[in-house]
């Protein structure tokens, strides 16, 4: 299978001992991509985070699974695509708890949000889930990496 | 993750160390909670040698301020890196925990 530019495939069990593996690729990839050091670690947090969603919710912690994320740098940003073959995820789960509250629980969605500035299902995903993760580059580095 | 469960002054101190993801959380919390259960008053965690922390590892602790709570408990985190210290502030929770520098300020705290 050909990889677009700039790109890397990684996909791992369903089980939280390998999530260091996924978030260590999505910093290694976020850095490649120019981000400067406390957006690699937002990404870094905020990609384990999803897979760790992924883990609890679409697969119910069944260990037996599959995650794959594809990740990406272009000249827009960075994007990582989160793929699962659990039951469709409703969207609305995108949504954590109120941070005034304080309790166990309900903060991974706000850590991935605070990040990325796109956070989307893929609809046209038949089969399991397609999350889609894309933080822009800022401008200034935007101008610097092309040269313009 | 590494757990170092020493006594200082007569206070127990969790020293970690490395990551706090959800492979490791569930450790941490076991130990945590065992304590929690034993009504110990006050338990320090210091995270001066901690790397990285996810939303399962902060759950672990806002699970264990609320249960040392009724009894008057009190869990002092210190030594916080500025990166995890950014995680508490953005979740509001720098205002929940007692947090301090290091060791001596949490004993004068």
């Amino acid at each position: 299978m050909r990889l677009p530019k700039d790109s890397a495939v990684i996909t791992i069990p369903s089980q939280p001992k390998y999530l260091c593996v996924v978030r260590e690729a999505a910093a290694r990839m976020a850095d490649m991509g120019g981000f400067d050091a406390s957006a690699v670690e937002d990404i870094r947090l905020a990609v384990d985070e999803a897979c760790s969603n992924v883990i609890k919710y679409a697969y119910g912690g069944d260990g037996g699974k599959r995650i794959t994320v594809r990740f990406r740098n272009t000249v827009a940003g960075f994007e990582a695509l989160i793929e699962d073959s659990g039951p469709r995820t409703d969207p609305a789960c995108l949504k954590g708890r109120d941070l005034d509250e304080v309790r166990p629980g309900g903060l991974g969605i706000h850590f991935i949000r605070r990040t990325f500035d796109v956070v989307a299902f893929d609809e046209r995903k038949r089969n399991g889930n397609r999350l889609r993760l894309l933080k822009y580059r800022d401008r200034g580095h935007e101008d610097r990496h092309t040269g313009t | 993750m590494k757990i170092d469960i020493q006594e200082h002054k007569g206070i127990k101190v969790f020293a970690l160390s490395g990551e706090i993801d959800m492979s490791s959380s569930p450790v941490l919390r076991s130990e945590l909670m065992g304590l929690v259960s034993r009504k110990v008053p006050v338990v320090f965690v210091d995270f001066k040698d901690v790397s990285y922390i996810d939303s399962s590892g902060i759950a672990t602790f806002v699970e264990g301020l609320k249960a040392m709570m009724p009894y008057g408990g009190r869990l002092k985190l210190l030594g916080v890196p500025a990166k995890i210290m950014e995680i508490f502030n953005f979740s509001k929770l720098d205002k929940v925990f007692e947090i301090y520098g290091n060791v001596e300020d949490a004993f004068k705290g």
